[in-house]
């Protein structure tokens, strides 16, 4: 029992707060530990219960499975976290702390009670409380809280480790379950009329026998595939534009880019040649696109050179020669012009760059940056055309070159043959702007093609909005087109033509009409009856054969004829007199025939390329080419 | 002088007296320390205590060591079936006065002394023993007309042999309670029982000496009711308490298995005393809950009742005390 008699009286508080402030850690960590202790005793049993979520979810994952574990994952979690907190947070004893410091320094409850009887006011103290006090500041010299209570590690930590070790390796795990999953649905063919099928069909053939590029060939092969599996209704809306859109960038879709390369290579060609008199000619014909003049003219060139009569004079040569040599390195030049201005821009770039990030610089760069990304962008398209251009000219600017050289050589040795040189060169670069000629030739039944894929493309789009409806109008009107009558089969009336007009209806929105005078309204079904021929729709009914007879009936007297005379061949020519029968008529007869007979072929004709010409010329819009095309389509003559 | 000086004073007398007590019983006492302190505690409680030990243990000698230690008067009862209660608290004689007519005259019986033992209290008949009782509760004796008050202070040892339970009067609950501690004679360590042969085979008188006075003993007894005990420690006594009733909510298994009926109120006045004692016998000046702890099995032991299960399966009531105070946590809200 030691207790110092003088305590002052700061001292006493002073050991007195020592004492709080240590029973309050000490608390704190108690808690903690029963938090921890509650929360793990939960804990297996909220892992226990996520697991039968999770196994539901791997059987039947898909039918909003996955939600349902997360909600039980929240709620487990919730149940854990509620528990601990209730556990660590909730009411505690009074002096819990001070009890646990007690124990653990052996002190004999000599902490606690001197922070007991300290609540108590000092004039209600007893001597023995006062006493107590001074006995545990003086006996207990260093309080350890952290030591006092230490907060344990819950004895379930291994069974909560274990269940959720299982708990991953039940997500981890995958079900393989044998479902019976529902048919997938019949794709809806794709219906179109059997008169655009043949149309194109036929431009299918058309390609075909023209196609000369084994790509184009591929192409062509698989539009007329497509067209097949169309016309069998094997393939679906979604299907077809697939398949279109795999031709079309297997066709390349950089064929116009290189058309625009090619061309600007050209010019430039031109542009050299154009500034020497006697390549002028070919220069013009480059320059206009006209390849197959420019070979005749670099034709007519090396006949020029080869002529022994009047040959070229020696100044002639030496500017042809210039000319040429400016010609084949133009290509070259440009690119490494474009390629100095791109290198130049990047530095520039680069420099704005350092400038931006460097705050001590003065005024903004960025709009010089913009200015500059947008200037780099663009060159990096020229960067490319050119380059394009340069090989697509490669073979033509070896040749120009070539030209160059050998006169050169041969007007430095002063050769008689220097002339002849150059006319072999001349000849073989004619070859070339042939063979570009013909790639050009290429190019554009690849773009053909193309035109033909989106003119599919377009169409069925437009079947695809119509549905069957739609397309039993046009096999009705493709019916009358071939100049067949409408209606099913059967031994009716031969029908009468109306007076009503066929409404074709073109364009979106079916808004406006393009009226065909005709024989929709009022005729009748008009297939002929079982055992009769086929009537051509002109309304004639006769039975009558169509060939010559094998004999005679005996009221017929004498021998036949005797054709022994000689004979000699005459052709006759008729004369156009102008009378003939007037477009107008001719189309009106179609309306009520169809869309068949030479004359209308003839009309149908002249007038498509009346409509393709101002196509060409005119500014149309690429929508509404689409309708006068598909509009032409429509009336085109039929067999 | 202040009242914590003389506090103080108190205290530094008090274990001065004792030190001096505990050394003269260890004169003769050979070991059995954990007795001495419950019996001095049951003294200074101002009750009676329960030994209950096999014959030969030294209890007689304790009892009468510890008289001559503290210069009370002692006497001792050897109880048997045919002992009466006029045997114990006396009887009226027929004497003659001093002016030579015939006077009825009180003769005290044992009783009348400071430190009684009671040796093998369950022999005696009931009666016998409800009369003793009836002096150690109230302290005072009622013969006749006349009531004779017992001098302070008072304490009964009564002792009792737990193995002979033929023809003997088991004492009933009730009375059970009026013991503050019921204290186990342990057998003597090997240790203990060399000294013991050193100090009884050999010439050598054992003789304590009193070192105390009537007085030191009130003055002590006075000095333990001012020891103070905190809320919490108040607390965990009345909860220790609690828990040995099989309907209490904070109770143990054990408990509620095999105890029939828990310890009364006077088991929780008699923890929180034995834990005062035990704070100044550890030389603090407050009680703790160790101090509670360390008083609840003396204190409660023969106040649980047992049920028929628990005394069919031998369940003794300290290792239902021992899962109480390991299971009931000292800091709880």
């Amino acid at each position: 029992m030691s207790v110092e008699s003088a305590d002052p009286r700061d001292r006493l508080e002073r050991g007195l707060a020592r004492f709080e402030r240590s029973a309050r850690r000490a608390e704190r960590r108690r808690k903690l530990g029963s938090g921890l202790a509650a929360a793990a005793r939960v804990a297996p049993v909220a892992l226990a219960l996520l697991a039968p979520p999770l196994a539901y979810a791997k059987l039947h994952a898909g039918h909003g499975a996955e939600r349902f574990v997360f909600v039980a994952a929240v709620l487990a979690a919730a149940l854990v976290l509620g528990r601990g907190l209730w556990a660590g947070l909730g009411r505690s004893a009074p002096l819990a702390g001070a009890i646990e410091l007690d124990r653990f320094h052996e002190t004999g409850g000599r902490i606690a009670n001197a922070l007991a009887f300290a609540r108590i006011p000092p004039a209600e103290r007893s001597p023995l409380m006062s006493l107590a006090i001074e006995d545990a500041l003086a006996t207990v010299a260093r309080l350890e809280p952290s030591r006092a209570v230490l907060v344990p590690v819950p004895r379930e930590t291994p069974l909560v480790a274990l269940l959720v070790a299982g708990l991953v390796a039940l997500s981890l795990v995958e079900v393989r379950t044998l479902r019976t999953l529902p048919p997938p649905p019949a794709p809806k063919p794709l219906l179109m009329s059997a008169d655009d099928v043949a149309f194109f069909r036929d431009q299918g053939d058309a390609l075909a026998r023209t196609a000369n590029d084994p790509t184009e060939q591929a192409a062509v092969a698989r539009y007329n595939r497509l067209i097949e599996d169309i016309a069998n209704h094997r393939v679906d809306e979604h299907e077809v534009f697939r398949r279109l859109a795999d031709i079309e960038t297997d066709l390349g879709e950089h064929v116009e880019s290189d058309r625009e390369a090619l061309e600007d290579g050209l010019q430039g060609v031109a542009r050299e040649l154009e500034k020497n008199p006697l390549t002028r000619k070919a220069a013009e014909a480059l320059s206009e696109k006209r390849l197959e003049d420019a070979e005749k003219a670099l034709r007519e060139l090396a006949e020029k050179l080869k002529n022994k009569k009047a040959p070229p004079t020696q100044a002639e040569l030496e500017r042809l020669r210039g000319a040429l040599k400016q010609a084949s390195a133009q290509s070259h030049e440009r690119l490494e012009a474009v390629e100095q201005r791109r290198k130049e821009l990047a530095e520039e770039r680069e420099s704005l760059l350092k400038k931006k990030s460097d705050p001590a610089a003065k005024g903004d760069p960025g709009q010089k940056l913009e200015e500059n990304k947008r200037q780099l962008e663009h060159l990096e398209r020229q960067s490319s055309r050119a380059q394009k251009s340069a090989e697509q000219l490669s073979e033509l600017d070896k040749e120009l070159a070539k030209a160059a050289d050998d006169l050169e050589n041969a007007l430095h040795e002063r050769q008689k043959s220097a002339g002849e040189q150059a006319a072999e060169d001349m000849n073989q670069s004619a070859e070339d702007v042939h063979n570009l000629a013909q790639k050009q030739l290429d190019d554009a039944q690849k773009r053909e093609l193309l035109q033909r894929l989106k003119e599919l493309r377009e169409v069925m789009r437009q079947q695809g909005q119509g549905g069957e409806q739609r397309k039993q109008r046009m096999e009705r009107f493709g019916q009358q087109a071939r100049g067949e009558r409408p209606g099913g089969s059967g031994d009716g009336e031969q029908g009468k033509p109306g007076s009503g007009s066929l409404d074709v209806r073109l364009g979106p929105n079916r808004g406006s009409g393009i009226p065909i005078p005709g024989t929709q309204s009022g005729s009748q079904a008009a297939t002929p009856a079982p055992g009769q021929k086929e009537s051509d729709g002109g309304g004639d009914r006769s039975e009558a054969g169509r060939g010559y007879g094998n004999g005679h009936d005996a009221t017929l007297a004498g021998d036949r004829s005797h054709l022994a005379g000689q004979t000699h061949d005459v052709s006759a020519a008729g004369i156009d007199s102008g009378e003939g029968t007037a477009s107008a008529e001719v189309i009106y007869g179609a309306a009520q025939r169809g869309f068949v007979g030479k004359g209308y072929e003839q009309v149908f004709t002249e007038y498509q390329s009346v409509a393709e010409r101002v196509l060409d010329k005119d500014e149309i819009p690429p929508g509404y080419r689409f309708y006068v095309r598909r509009y032409f389509q429509l009336i085109r003559p039929r067999e | 002088m202040s009242d914590i000086e003389q506090a103080k004073e108190d205290i530094a007398r008090f274990q001065q007296k004792l030190g001096a007590v505990r050394e003269e019983i260890g004169k003769v006492i050979v070991g059995q320390r954990a007795l001495v302190d419950g019996v001095l505690t049951c003294l200074l409680a101002g009750s009676h205590a329960l030994l209950e030990g096999v014959p030969g243990l030294g209890k007689t000698m304790l009892v009468r060591t510890l008289a001559q230690t503290l210069g009370l008067d002692f006497s001792r009862i050897q109880f048997t079936p045919d002992l009466m209660p006029a045997d114990v608290i006396g009887t009226l004689v027929l004497d003659e006065g001093a002016q030579g007519g015939k006077v009825f005259e009180f003769r005290k019986g044992p009783v009348f002394a400071n430190l009684v033992l009671a040796d093998e209290i369950n022999r005696a008949t009931p009666k016998t023993q409800s009369a003793l009782l009836e002096a150690m509760q109230e302290q005072r004796v009622t013969v006749g007309r006349t009531t004779h008050q017992l001098d302070a202070p008072y304490c009964v040892l009564a002792t009792q042999n737990p193995l002979e339970m033929e023809g003997t009067y088991p004492l009933p609950e009730a009375q059970l309670d009026r013991f503050f501690y019921k204290l186990e004679v342990k057998f003597p360590s090997r240790e203990d029982l060399h000294g013991i042969l050193d100090r009884t085979t050999t010439g050598t008188q054992l003789e304590a000496h009193g070192v105390a006075s009537r007085a030191d003993i009130l003055s002590m007894q006075a000095l333990v009711r001012r020891v103070p005990v905190a809320r919490h420690v108040q607390d965990y006594a009345i909860r220790v308490l609690q828990a040995t009733h099989p309907d209490a909510e904070e109770t143990t298994g054990l408990v509620k298995r095999y105890v029939r009926t828990g310890a009364s109120p006077r088991g929780v006045q008699a923890m929180l005393l034995g834990a005062k004692i035990g704070a100044l016998f550890a030389g603090r000046f407050a009680a703790s809950i160790d101090d509670v702890k360390a008083a609840a099995p003396p204190a409660l032991r023969h106040r649980l009742l047992m049920s028929f299960e628990g005394e069919a399966e031998g369940i003794r009531p300290d290792a239902i005390i021992a899962e109480i105070l390991t299971t009931l946590v000292p800091a709880k809200a």
